[in-house]
């Protein structure tokens, strides 16, 4: 992106030229520093101590919470037997782990550790794991519903404020650059500004209330605030303010200045969209941020270009032709490059077609893909057949364009409407890294012990890896050692299979075929020397 | 006279059963403060293949071991300290056989057979609880570890490969 050939038309002194160059500078420099962080994707929990459904002689000290890659608590609960919740305030965070002290000796019964820590991508992830003290008993009640005022809020917040970003600062872009000297819809697109303004701080918060699990009460809280501006979607707010400022300030400041603030706006508006979100958080990150930012900026050019380009025609305001040209001479390559971004990253975010039906995000991405056949096909209708005699002058056809572009900008504010709903819906993307994620289990008995992890933790061909342990933690050399799955409700034969060693330390069994998900048996037997055999059991749970 | 044949059915049915499947000794009871001729009896190899060596570890309050040798196999003892000394015949013994091998024999799947000590059960020893023999069934590179002991309360027949035991009953 070479700033220099439109920068020279408008700015007629260098001192302005600095200046519109100092903030592109900011913007790219932002962008660069929301993009360095480290393979963003969500977080999943890999192990736990107490293990889920574990049964206990006695309280821990402390319980940990092992993750697939760092995380920061949120909310942390234990429900004790009775239902009573207990905020669990005091932890470490080690790298992947999370040490949470345990605040009081806990009674007999089984109790409920309620999680809530949000992952690099700024989306918070939640569970709870089960244990007993002495005997289970009948679990609390933990209710994990869906709070829907909130939900509401977030999705409102959501859609105005891409219909500021797009709309607002799109518009204040198409006023400068593309509509010669006319003025039609500045209000509107001020209007868009000044929605997007509001809607992008109070997004925040309410990023803060769903991060903390937090009613829409609580919202002025500053504990929610501080929560909203830690994670990703911070960045995202922060760049939204500064460029929404600059389109506000591109409409209302001098005439000269107007075109590199709407331009840097632009820029802005792409930055913004790749700091945050499922699609800037997938792999590989060089790819999928600058797709986030071409597409950001592509639907900023089409979508803000509808309503002052819609209106002048309307009006048949002066420049209005000369405001049609520019447009659909520019609108051609820009939505192609906006659709090339879209596809890939769908294709990123997907993978499979079965996907498409079969997840939330995808049947999303249906309906955002029928409502931009509607568009396309509108939009082409609008470029090919009508263009050229509204060009030339035709009234009548400059009416019909003017409809046309009305339910074009209500269709975009649909497919505005759809992106924000995928904010509540992983990618198909994530949810594969989640199921390959191993699941382990810690066997352990007074003359041995393991650590079992399973990769994948689904059903089907999977690898396992043991790390053998005397049962006092120290060092065993094991002569030999077998793995033996079994699944007594299922009517399986249990499946055993002898481990060899690759010289880390570790016992494997590759090539291992899991035929079904559920809870499995797995007894390792440990050959300790030649007449001794150790043989340790526990429930593993393997994924659908 | 139906009762007693379909008794003796089923103790024979049950008995085979249990030989059949696993190593075990012929005399399956023993008193403490006596002197045990242990008969390993040896029914299959290790999955169809020939049996070349058979080992039996010798517990702990058990001495005065006498393997008797076999033609075609090489008969070993390993020796080594006992946890306590133990009186045999006004004398203290606080060494001995702790290991008997028979190894470099060739037993194929289909045939039986039978590997025998003699051994001194000391009156130190629980009398009515069971003394367990683990014993290696090796198959060239293949191996059958009969050295399962039931831990308390568990069922003996839960096990896939259980060690030969005997009972100990009280001194005579």
């Amino acid at each position: 992106m070479n700033p220099t050939s439109p920068l020279q038309r408008t700015a007629r002194t260098g001192k302005r030229f600095g200046w519109a160059g100092g903030l592109f500078a900011v913007l790219m420099a932002l962008i660069v520093m929301a993009s360095t962080g480290q393979a963003f994707a969500h977080a999943a929990l890999i192990k736990t101590d107490p293990a889920d459904g574990a049964v206990l002689a006695q309280a821990p000290a402390r319980f940990s919470l092992i993750f697939s890659e760092p995380v920061s608590p949120l909310v942390l609960t234990l429900v004790t037997p009775d239902g009573t919740p207990i905020p669990l305030t005091s932890f470490r965070l080690s790298d992947q782990t999370v040490e949470i002290d345990n605040p009081q000796t806990l009674k007999s019964g089984t109790h409920v550790l309620s999680w809530r820590v949000i992952s690099a991508d700024g989306h918070p992830v939640g569970g709870s794991l089960l244990f007993s003290i002495g005997a289970p008993s009948e679990p609390p009640a933990v209710s994990e519903a869906i709070d829907w005022p909130l939900r509401s809020a977030i999705w409102i917040g959501k859609v105005v404020l891409y219909a500021g970003l797009f709309l607002g600062i799109g518009g204040a872009f198409a006023l400068a650059w593309l509509a010669g000297g006319g003025r039609a819809g500045q209000c509107f697109v001020a209007g868009a500004i000044l929605c997007g303004l509001l809607a992008a701080p109070l997004s925040l918060g309410l990023q803060g209330l769903d991060a903390l699990g937090a009613p829409l009460s609580h919202l002025a809280q500053p504990v929610v605030w501080r929560t909203g501006v830690g994670t990703s979607f911070g960045w995202t707010v922060l760049i939204a303010l500064i460029a929404l400022g600059l389109g506000l300030l591109s409409l209302a400041g001098p005439r000269a200045v107007a075109r590199p603030l709407a331009l840097a706006g632009l820029v802005g508006v792409g930055a913004a969209l790749a700091a945050s979100g499922h699609a800037s958080a997938a792999e590989p990150q060089w790819l999928t941020r600058p797709l986030v930012f071409v597409h950001g900026v592509g639907i900023a050019f089409w979508a803000g270009a509808l309503v002052p380009l819609g209106l002048a025609l309307k009006r048949q305001a002066a420049g209005a032709v000369e405001f049609l040209r520019r447009f659909s001479w520019a609108i051609v390559p820009v939505v192609a490059l906006l659709a090339a971004a879209g596809i890939v990253l769908a294709v990123i975010q997907v993978q499979t077609p079965s996907a498409l039906v079969d997840t939330a995000y995808g049947r999303l991405l249906l309906v955002k893909l029928a409502l931009l056949v509607f568009l396309f096909t509108l939009a082409g209708v609008n470029r090919w057949k009508l263009t050229a005699s509204a060009e030339a002058g035709a009234t009548e056809v400059q009416r019909r364009l003017t409809r046309s572009v009305g339910v074009e900008v209500l269709i975009v504010l649909a497919i505005f409407g759809v992106a924000a709903g995928w904010r509540f819906t992983p990618p198909p993307r994530a949810l594969a890294i989640a199921a390959a994620q191993p699941v382990s289990v810690h066997v352990h008995a007074l003359q041995a012990m393991a650590d079992l992890s399973i990769t994948p933790g689904h059903a089907g061909p999977v690898a396992a890896s043991m790390i053998i342990m005397s049962g006092d933690f120290g060092p065993l050399d094991a002569k030999e050692v077998t793995l033996v799955l079994s699944k007594p409700d299922s009517g399986i034969e249990p499946l055993k299979r002898a481990a060899t060693r690759p010289g880390d330390g570790s016992w494997r069994v590759d090539n291992l075929i899991i035929p079904v998900p559920g809870r499995w048996m797995v007894r390792i037997d440990i050959l300790v020397s030649d007449f001794d055999m150790v043989k340790i059991e526990a429930p593993i749970d393997i994924r659908p | 006279m139906i009762k007693y044949l379909l008794a003796a059915g089923a103790l024979l049915v049950l008995g085979t059963n249990a030989a059949l499947a696993h190593i075990t000794l012929e005399t399956q009871e023993a008193a403490v403060g006596s002197t045990y001729k242990a008969v390993l009896r040896v029914p299959h190899g290790c999955d169809g293949k020939a049996t070349t060596a058979v080992r039996v570890q010798i517990p702990e309050g058990v001495i005065a071991v006498k393997p008797m040798p076999k033609p075609g196999w090489t008969l070993q003892t390993k020796k080594g300290k006992y946890e306590k000394s133990y009186q045999l015949y006004g004398q203290a013994v606080a060494d001995g056989v702790k290991e008997v091998d028979w190894s470099g024999g060739n037993l194929p799947d289909e045939f039986y057979d039978e590997f025998v000590f003699r051994a001194t059960l000391t009156a130190d020893l629980p009398a009515g609880q069971k003394l367990y023999f683990p014993v290696v069934q090796e198959c060239g590179d293949a191996a059958a570890r009969w050295i399962e002991i039931p831990a308390a309360g568990q069922d003996k027949d839960a096990l896939e490969t259980p060690a030969p035991g005997i009972k100990l009953t009280p001194k005579r």
